[in-house]
C-alpha cells in the first residue's frame, strides 16, 4: 500500500458522484445572484434557520455535506496513521491521537448516516466534493494536522453549531442531540491540532509560520466563498464561543472572519466573470 | 393534453433542454387531470442557483415560476434531473388541479400560503403522485412537514393521513394544520439563550 | 461478635492463585515488546485501509478497530517500563524476519476491489493468532506477580474477540460465491503460511509449542535462564 493516497483514488460505492469545487465556484449563476443582491433586487437567503422557505432541503443538503465530510475526515486521520513512520516527524503519541480521531470520525459518520435517514436523505443524493480530504494530503505531518485539525475541524465546529441551533429552533430533538455530541468531539480534535502544532514547532518558527500559512489557505478554501463567516449573509456562522473553547484566540478567530470576507469577495468576482462569460 | 411552453426556449446558464421539460410537464399534467383547455407556461429563472417554485392559476391559464435548481440534478451541476423535474412538476400540477376544481375550495395564492399550509398541501399532492407510480421521496417530505408542523406523534399521523388521501378540500388542509398547531411546542425565539433563561427561571422558582 | 484481631490467612480459601508463572520478567518484556510491535503495525494498516475500501460499513468498522489496536499498543507501551525496559522502542520489534515478511504481505493490498483480501489477512489470520498468543500468555503467567500484564491482556482480548466476530461477519457478507471463497482461501493460505513460519506473533513458542516439539514448561520453571533458552 502506498504511503500517500490521492483524493482521486478515494474508494466509494456506486452511489457517490464526485464534484470538483471549481465547478461550484465557476457556476455562472453565482455571479448573477451576487449582482442582484448588490442591486437590492433580491435578498441573500442568510443564516440557515427554520424560517427560511428552503430550510428543510437546505438542511438536508448541508447534512449530506457533513456526512461526506466525516467520511473524508476519517480517511484523512486513517492515512496519517499509515503514511508516516514513527519518528521525530510523527511521534508515536501523534499517531495515537490520529487513531483516536479515526474512532471519533467513524462514529460521526455513523451518526450522520442516521441523521440522513431521519431527514429523508439518501446516501449519495448529493454530489461529493473532496477538498476536505485534499487538505489532509499534505506530505508534512505538521501542515497536515494544522490543515485538518485546525481548519477542517474548525469548520466542523461552525457547521455543527449552526445545525445544533437549527435543531433547537425547529424542535428537532434528534438533530440537536446528535450535533451537540459531535461538537464535543470536534473541540477535542481542534485542541489536538493546536497542541501538536505548538509542540512540533517549538524550536522551528519557520515551520510554524508555514503551518499557519497553510491553515490560512485552507481556512479561505473552507469559507466556501462566504458560505461560512461572520456576515449575516453567511448560512454558516463562525462559532466564536466553541472556537475559543477549542483554543483559538480572539485574534485568530477575527483573522478567520477576515479571510471569510476575502473569500466572499473573491468568489463574487469569479462568479461575475463566469456570469459574463455565459451571458 | 394540456398545452405547455417553457421560457426561455434556449438556456445558457444551465444545460437544460426546454423540449424535454415540456414533455415532462405534459406527462405530469395528464396525471394531475389537466385537460386540453389548460395552457401552462413554465418560467425558469436560469440565473438563480436556488430552487424556489410557485404557481398561479387564472382561469385555464397556469404560470409556473421556478428557479433553476428546482429541476437540477443534485449530483451533476447545471444538468436537468428528469426524476426531480417530475417530482416538482407533479407536485405543482396536482396543486394546480386542486385549484381548478371548484369542489376543492378557495385557497390563497401560493405566495399567500403559510409554510404549514404549503407543506400540508405538498403532502397531499405527493401522496397522489406516489400512487400514480412515481418516486415521491416520502421521508424527505415527512421531514419537511415536521420542520413546519413539529416533531410530534400528531404531526406524523396528520402527515400520513394527508399522504394517503385522494379527495381532500382546502378546508381539510386547514383543519390538518390546526390539528398539528394545537400540539406544537411554542417556537417564538427559542434558542440556546432562551433555553438558558428558561432554566435559570425554573431554578429560581425552586 | 467478630474479633478484628483474629488472624486470617493471607489468601481467601477460594483464591487458588499459585506461584510461579511460566514467564520471568525478561521473557514477559520480550513478548510485550512483540505485542506492541504488531499492535502498532495493525492499527497503522487499518487506518490506511479506510480510504481504500468502498464499503461504507467496513470503512467505519476499520475506523473503530484502528483505535482499539492503537490503544492496545498504548497498554503495552505503559507496561514495558514496569518490566525494567525504560526504552520501549528497544523491545518494540518483530520477533523475527519472517514476521516482518508477514506484515509486509498483510499490508500489501490497496485496490478497492481487494476488500476480501484485506479482511482475511486481519480477521482470519492475524487476529486469531493474537487471540491464541494473548490467551496462552494470560493463562500461563503468574496471577500473583504479573497482575498488570494479565489485566492488559484481558482488556485487549475483549476487543480482539469482538473485532474477530465483527470482521468475520463482514467477511461472510462479502463472500457471495465460489470465486470469493477461492480468493479468501488463497489469501488465508498465503498469510497463514508466513505466520506459521514466524512461529506466531511472539515468534516460536507464541502459544507454548516449539519447533523442536517440546512444550512450554509447566508452572514452576519460568525464571530468566529458562526464558533465554525457550526464547532463543
Amino acid at each position: 500500500m502506498r504511503k500517500s493516497f490521492p483524493a482521486d483514488d478515494l474508494a466509494r460505492d456506486s452511489r457517490f458522484i464526485r464534484r470538483r469545487i471549481e465547478e461550484t465556484v465557476m457556476d455562472p449563476r453565482n455571479g448573477a445572484f451576487r449582482e442582484r443582491v448588490e442591486k437590492g433586487e433580491i435578498k441573500a437567503p442568510g443564516r440557515l434557520e427554520p424560517d427560511r422557505p428552503d430550510a428543510p432541503d437546505a438542511a438536508r443538503q448541508l447534512m449530506h455535506g457533513i456526512f461526506t465530510g466525516e467520511i473524508q475526515a476519517l480517511e484523512g486521520a486513517g492515512r496519517t496513521c499509515w503514511d508516516f513512520e514513527v519518528g521525530d516527524d510523527a511521534p508515536y503519541a501523534l499517531k495515537l491521537d490520529m487513531a483516536r480521531q479515526c474512532w471519533d470520525e467513524a462514529r460521526h459518520t455513523e451518526i450522520s448516516m442516521k441523521l440522513n435517514e431521519h431527514m429523508g436523505t439518501e446516501i449519495g443524493e448529493f454530489a461529493e466534493a473532496t477538498f476536505l480530504y485534499e487538505a489532509a494530503c499534505n506530505p508534512d505531518p505538521v501542515l497536515r494536522l494544522t490543515g485538518v485539525n485546525r481548519a477542517l475541524e474548525g469548520l466542523a465546529i461552525d457547521v455543527f453549531n449552526t445545525m445544533r441551533d437549527f435543531g433547537d429552533l425547529s424542535d428537532d430533538p434528534v438533530l440537536e442531540f446528535c450535533e451537540d455530541w459531535m461538537l464535543a468531539d470536534e473541540v477535542t480534535h481542534v485542541k489536538m491540532g493546536s497542541d501538536w502544532l505548538r509542540k512540533m514547532t517549538e524550536n522551528d518558527p519557520e515551520r510554524r509560520e508555514q503551518a499557519l500559512e497553510f491553515q490560512r489557505i485552507v481556512d479561505k478554501l473552507f469559507s466556501l466563498g462566504g458560505f461560512r463567516g461572520d456576515s449575516e449573509e453567511s448560512p454558516i456562522k463562525l462559532a466564536r464561543k466553541f472556537r475559543e473553547m477549542a483554543g483559538f484566540s480572539e485574534d485568530e478567530i477575527d483573522e478567520i472572519s477576515d479571510i471569510a470576507d476575502e473569500a466572499m469577495a473573491e468568489a463574487t468576482a469569479i462568479g461575475k466573470a463566469a456570469t459574463a462569460a455565459a451571458s | 393534453m394540456a398545452k405547455v411552453s417553457v421560457q426561455p426556449e434556449e438556456f445558457t446558464f444551465v444545460n437544460y433542454d426546454a423540449k424535454r421539460i415540456i414533455a415532462l410537464a405534459e406527462e405530469m399534467a395528464a396525471h394531475a387531470g389537466l385537460g386540453d383547455d389548460v395552457a401552462i407556461t413554465i418560467e425558469i429563472d436560469e440565473k438563480s442557483p436556488f430552487g424556489y417554485t410557485t404557481s398561479a392559476v387564472d382561469g385555464p391559464t397556469v404560470t409556473i415560476f421556478a428557479e433553476s435548481a428546482a429541476f437540477e440534478d443534485a449530483k451533476n451541476l447545471r444538468e436537468l434531473s428528469e426524476e426531480g423535474s417530475r417530482q416538482v412538476l407533479g407536485r405543482l400540477l396536482y396543486r394546480v388541479g386542486d385549484r381548478m376544481d371548484p369542489a376543492f375550495g378557495d385557497p390563497p395564492p401560493d405566495k399567500g400560503l403559510s409554510f404549514e399550509q404549503s407543506s400540508a398541501w405538498n403532502a397531499y399532492a405527493m401522496g397522489r403522485l406516489e400512487r400514480a407510480g412515481y418516486f415521491a421521496h416520502k421521508e424527505r417530505r415527512r421531514y419537511a412537514f415536521r420542520i413546519r408542523h413539529g416533531f410530534t406523534d400528531v404531526a406524523d399521523q396528520v402527515f400520513d393521513r394527508l399522504w394517503a388521501s385522494e379527495t381532500l378540500t382546502w378546508a381539510d388542509i386547514e383543519a390538518a394544520c390546526a390539528q398539528t398547531a394545537a400540539v406544537r411546542p411554542e417556537r417564538e425565539t427559542k434558542g440556546p439563550k432562551s433555553k438558558a433563561k428558561a432554566k435559570a427561571k425554573a431554578k429560581a422558582g425552586k | 461478635m467478630a474479633d478484628p484481631s483474629k488472624p486470617r490467612a493471607g489468601f481467601a480459601p477460594w483464591d487458588r492463585r499459585e506461584l510461579p508463572g511460566i514467564f520471568g520478567v525478561e521473557e514477559t518484556a520480550r513478548r510485550v515488546g512483540n505485542y506492541r510491535w504488531i499492535e502498532m503495525r495493525l492499527f497503522e494498516v487499518l487506518g490506511g485501509w479506510v480510504a481504500t475500501v468502498p464499503e461504507l460499513d467496513i470503512k467505519t468498522m476499520l475506523g473503530r478497530h484502528t483505535y482499539q489496536h492503537a490503544w492496545h499498543s498504548e497498554l503495552w507501551t505503559k507496561r514495558l517500563p514496569e518490566l525494567r525496559e525504560m526504552v520501549p522502542e528497544k523491545l518494540t520489534v518483530a520477533p523475527n524476519e519472517a514476521m516482518e515478511r508477514f506484515v509486509k504481505e498483510l499490508t500489501e493490498p490497496e485496490a478497492p476491489e481487494l476488500t476480501i483480501e484485506k479482511m482475511v489477512g486481519v480477521y482470519r489470520v492475524l487476529i486469531p493468532h493474537k487471540i491464541a498468543a494473548y490467551t496462552y500468555h494470560r493463562n500461563g503467567t503468574s496471577r500473583i506477580t504479573d497482575g498488570p500484564t494479565i489485566r492488559s491482556l484481558t482488556f485487549a482480548l475483549q476487543d480482539e474477540y469482538e473485532d474477530w466476530i465483527e470482521g468475520e461477519m463482514m467477511l461472510q457478507s462479502l463472500i457471495e460465491g465460489p470465486e470469493e471463497v477461492e480468493r479468501a482461501a488463497r489469501r488465508q493460505v498465503l498469510l497463514e503460511s508466513l505466520l506459521v513460519e514466524a512461529g506466531g506473533i511472539a515468534g516460536p513458542g507464541s502459544i507454548g509449542v516449539y519447533p523442536d516439539g517440546h512444550v512450554a514448561p509447566s508452572a514452576g520453571d519460568g525464571g530468566p535462564s529458562q526464558a533465554q533458552e525457550v526464547g532463543a
